[in-house]
């Protein structure tokens, strides 16, 4: 019993990820490789051809472009804001601890629930925002009808919706700092901000490193905000890969470029996660 | 003690409790108008939206229950996500301890592994999924949709539990062995319990993705009877007509089971993240 | 009854990708074998509907209990919204689960079905009456839909906001631009017509091209947008557009029926685009505002020809082996509860029977009264021959799925952006969009 629990684990294991994951992804990448020609045809196997298309296309190289942006600034809003939030919320003040659920709120709301609700409060004539920004004088707010305001709106959606993440499992850290490291600092003459640079930054590095790859890979994969909020328009502004393969794939009903899309996604995503593996190794404590 | 120094404690003070103040509006006035405006009347809406309701009316909880069966679709995503959850438990620890406790080469190729399935984009694996399971009939059951979201929360759950067992001192479980417990006992009442805040994390996380999700129902869910909430409410919302009353309504009955659940286990989530998977 | 066999070899030999992909999600991908089509007869019906507003989804909930206390026959009506139906019911032929009688607000899939033997004429419900225009889309003489009804798209306008004014109804681009100028203050705008890429823009802006006198296809399915006559029509469309884009509110690039609508509803907009469903809403939000409202038909350049958007929905008999108690559901329906189901919505359900104007019964409800104006102008619009009544999903010389696909690629939005958000040449606008098109029915 006890020398085959492991095992038995690590069998049970396997079976479940090759039958949910290994499969399936084996699967619709061999779509990649498939042509649909007509209606009532078979598929046929058109090698590489499907991924010459995709790479030929100016869409493909917009799409991946805009998914660098997107991601990016969306991640880089999110751990900054994410950090300065924390270092507050590690103050001591009250009401401290109904701000620290409140601020963690926005984290478990559906992302269709988030962007009715952001469409709500901005809509032209009606939304709150828009009524608010009338009474103060101001002109009204374009929010997606440039291509950069469109790409900005999207990623504030980003921002609002997964900054509690970065928030909560930042100030996590914090309270781990041991506070006679900030004494010694202190005695050292460091003001406040040195004391974050010198003290605070470097001890929570290994959480900001799994905080940034989690989040990375999941805004490079994040699908239903942007569908949701703008369908990628306006005239591509905001479409990346996602939502680029599944235009292919469920709209234009062309899976085998859809697939070509999703599993390029794949890659560009395996070999930016490789390099910062082996930029920031995750074992660097052992 | 100097009156500058007094004041410059006032004004730090007096900073910080503005920075709350930010925080606070921020991350929960969007949640706060979601709220009211389900509570308001629909011509209030349309013609006077002041920033707290002048008449509170239930008539468009009244709209969303006479037109989408919520109580069912409830029932559902409870099922579905309570499985998921469980499963996802289940094969997690299975997977993450004996990857932490057995000794072989290449482990981390597994974890890595885990990390890229997490990796492969979700939708890709719809189309697949819906193939398979319809070659045995599974579709358009609540069963297909827990399958579908274990394969996000599985890879999760084990890339998180990793990381928790590994800071576990392997002495603990050989001073209970010694103790006469076999390995399984050792691991069932040594390491779990050592565990709960990790397992807490990924019980919340399986949850709140089983729960939120729309994109595999659309795929999977054919029939009425097997809708989950945030579908239904997508059914309700039709591209048509647009009662944000009935939305906003339809909204906060998604989101309040997560805001309870959320302010119950708080504590334990805030512990695992800090304990767990963050570590690293 | 019809022959089991044949639809289950039909369904076998089509399980292909593009069988698939063309019904949607899931559907052909699949080197998995499709199940057979389970034996249906003496189930329940399988109706699959699409609208889901309150009262029809109650009135399928109780014709359903009636026919079954009529006739034994079980009836189960799921609900979805239009935009999954199609996915619905591919994915229901997939998986060996055929919904019995589905809906459709696409002639193009319309089409697809009947290509593919999933769906069966229903000639003998709709030839005993009369029908408006450009509704039945007959292939070969037969029928394959039972349509119930028209969504017009048409220009709404608020009457009191022309008093204040001094406006009247403009017969000219330029007359309906100036009217949308006067009328903007405070909070409310002079129009909202949407230009992003969604089936809104598709159906409620163009038509102001198609009372101009532009065609998409000549009988030969060849592109006509670019050339001599066409383009400087669609390229004097786009300019007056751009125009009207001054006097939207912001969201025209997200609008969809839904924003237009509830903008109309809140009094916000002067003119908007719709069917009847924005006196629905008014008269149940705000009836001092759906007292206001009348409608008029898009007008050309000159203020010679006018045009109405073509909207429809209606009902499909799928080729399962339940379709004989199908096929007598459907008449027990259309001939008994007709009225009671177009009573639901009963300004938005415009008619698609000729009879039913007419009809007493139907004539006594006091939304159709009240809003009887609206109803007869529509009426109009489809008997009218002088009416253009056109969409791009009906463009061209018979129904096909060519122009179903310029609908679904978001062609003549993208040419409207293009010009709106880039400030391109309104001539460079035009043939770009042409050749995109040449390209997506290739």
């Amino acid at each position: 019993m006890t020398r085959w629990l492991l095992p038995g684990f690590l069998f049970v294991g396997a079976l479940a990820t090759l039958i949910l994951i290994v499969g399936p992804a084996l699967y619709a990448i061999s779509l990649s490789f498939y042509e649909q020609q007509s209606l009532t045809a078979d598929p046929i196997w058109v090698g590489l051809n499907n991924y010459a298309t995709v790479l030929g296309s100016a869409e493909f190289w917009n799409a991946l472009g805009n998914g660098f942006f997107y991601a990016g600034v969306a991640i880089l809003l999110q751990v900054v804001l994410g950090i300065g939030f924390a270092l507050l919320l590690h103050q001591s003040f009250r009401g401290r601890t109904l701000l620290r659920g409140l601020a963690f709120l926005p984290y478990l709301l559906p992302t269709v629930v988030a962007v009715l609700t952001f469409k709500w409060m901005i809509d032209g004539s009606l939304g709150i925002v828009t009524i608010l920004v009338d009474d103060l004088g101001l002109p009204p707010i374009y929010w997606f009808e440039t291509e950069s305001a469109a790409m900005m709106s999207v990623i504030l959606v980003s921002v609002w919706l997964w900054t509690p993440f970065v928030t909560t499992t930042f100030l996590a850290g914090l309270q781990t700092v041991p506070v006679q490291l900030y004494e010694a600092a202190r005695v050292d003459g460091a003001g406040p901000i040195r004391r974050f640079f010198h003290v605070t930054l470097p001890m929570l590095r290994p959480i900001l490193t799994v905080i940034i790859l989690l989040r990375g890979v999941w805004m490079f994969n994040k699908f239903d905000i942007i569908w949701l909020t703008t369908g990628g328009g306006p005239l591509g502004a905001t479409e990346h890969l996602p939502v680029l393969a599944y235009r292919q794939a469920f709209t234009l009903f062309d899976i085998g470029n859809g697939a070509a899309t999703a599993t390029l996604s794949f890659l560009v995503l395996m070999v930016i996660v490789t390099l910062y593996f082996w930029l920031f190794p995750m074992d660097e404590k052992k | 003690m100097s009156q500058a120094a007094d004041a410059k404690r006032l004004a730090g003070r007096a900073s910080l409790y503005f920075g709350a103040l930010v925080i606070a509006v921020y991350s929960a006035f969007p949640i706060y108008w979601m709220i009211a405006s389900s509570f308001r009347p629909a011509r209030e809406m349309l013609t006077n939206p002041s920033l707290i309701p002048h008449t509170i009316t239930f008539d468009n909880y009244h709209n969303l229950l006479a037109q989408t069966d919520y109580l069912r679709q409830f029932a559902n995503s409870s099922i579905v996500a309570l499985s998921t959850v469980l499963l996802t438990m289940v094969l997690s620890i299975m997977i993450a301890y004996g990857v932490t406790r057995q000794r072989m080469r290449g482990k981390q190729i597994i974890i890595s592994g885990m990390l890229y399935a997490y990796m492969f984009p979700p939708l890709l694996l719809a189309i697949p999924l819906f193939s398979m399971l319809n070659s045995i009939g599974l579709t358009d059951t609540l069963f297909s949709l827990v399958i579908s979201h274990l394969t996000i929360t599985m890879p999760l759950g084990v890339w998180f539990l990793w990381g928790f067992f590994k800071t576990m001192p392997f002495e603990l479980e050989e001073a209970a062995m010694v103790d006469g417990c076999s390995r399984l006992g050792a691991f069932l009442r040594v390491v779990l319990p050592l565990s709960v805040p990790g397992l807490v994390t990924v019980a919340i996380f399986a949850f709140l993705l089983s729960w939120t999700d729309y994109t595999f129902a659309l795929v999977m869910i054919g029939s009425d009877a097997n809708k989950t909430v945030p579908l239904g409410l997508a059914s309700m919302v039709g591209a048509f007509d647009l009662r944000w009353g009935d939305i906003m309504a339809g909204s906060t009955l998604i989101a309040l089971p997560l805001f309870v659940a959320f302010i119950a286990l708080s504590r334990y989530f805030v512990q695992g993240l800090t304990a767990g998977a963050v570590k690293g | 009854m019809r022959d089991f066999r044949k639809s289950k070899r039909l369904l076998s030999r089509r399980q292909t990708l593009k069988g698939l992909g063309a019904a949607g999600v899931g559907l052909g991908l699949s080197s998995f074998p499709a199940p057979a089509v389970k034996a249906q007869s003496g189930g329940p019906i399988r109706f699959l509907n699409t609208e889901t507003g309150r009262e029809t989804l109650a009135f399928f909930d109780r014709i359903a209990q009636e026919y079954e206390e009529l006739t034994g026959t079980e009836v189960i009506v799921d609900s979805v919204p239009l935009s999954e139906s199609f996915t619905k019911i591919t994915n229901g032929i997939r998986a060996g689960t055929p919904y019995d009688i589905g809906t459709v607000g696409f002639i193009g899939h319309v089409l697809l079905l009947a290509d593919e033997g999933h769906i069966v004429p229903v000639n003998e419900l709709t030839d005993a009456h009369q029908w408006g225009n450009k509704i039945l889309f007959p292939l070969d003489g037969q029928v394959f839909w039972y349509p119930f009804d028209y969504n017009l798209s048409v220009i709404y306008y608020r009457k009191d906001v022309y008093e204040e004014n001094g406006l009247s109804v403009p017969t000219t681009w330029d007359e309906f631009v100036a009217n949308s100028e006067a009328s903007v203050a405070g909070r409310r705008r002079g129009s909202l017509f949407p230009i992003g890429s969604n089936g809104a823009t598709n159906w409620m802006s163009f038509a102001f091209m198609w009372a101009e006198g532009v065609e998409l296809f000549d009988d030969e399915w060849n592109v006509l947008l670019d050339n001599d006559e066409m383009a400087p029509k669609a390229a004097a469309y786009l300019d007056m557009m751009a125009r009207l884009y001054e006097t939207m509110p912001p969201g025209a690039l997200q609008a969809s029926y839904a924003d237009v609508l509830s903008n109309m509803v809140a009094g916000t907009l002067t003119h908007g685009p719709y069917a009847g469903r924005v006196l629905e809403a008014a008269h149940r939000d705000n009836p001092e505002v759906a007292a206001q409202l009348d409608i008029m038909p898009y007008m050309d350049s000159a203020g010679e020809q006018t045009a109405v958007s073509h909207g429809y929905d209606g009902w499909i008999v799928m080729n399962t082996d339940n379709l004989g108690p199908a096929m007598e559901f459907m008449r027990w329906m259309t001939n008994e509860r007709m009225i009671d189901f177009l009573h639901t919505t009963p300004v938005h359900f415009q008619p698609a029977r000729l009879d039913i104007y007419d009809n007493e019964r139907w004539r006594d409800n006091p939304m159709i009264q009240q809003y009887g104006h609206v109803l007869e102008m529509n009426r109009r619009f489809i008997t009218d021959d002088s009416v253009i009544l056109t969409s791009i999903d009906t463009q061209g010389p018979a129904p096909d799925v060519r122009p179903g696909k310029i609908f679904e690629s978001f062609v003549l939005p993208e040419m409207l952006q293009n010009k709106i958000l880039r400030d391109m040449d309104s001539a460079e606008a035009v043939a770009q969009a042409a050749a995109r098109m040449r390209e997506v029915i290739a």
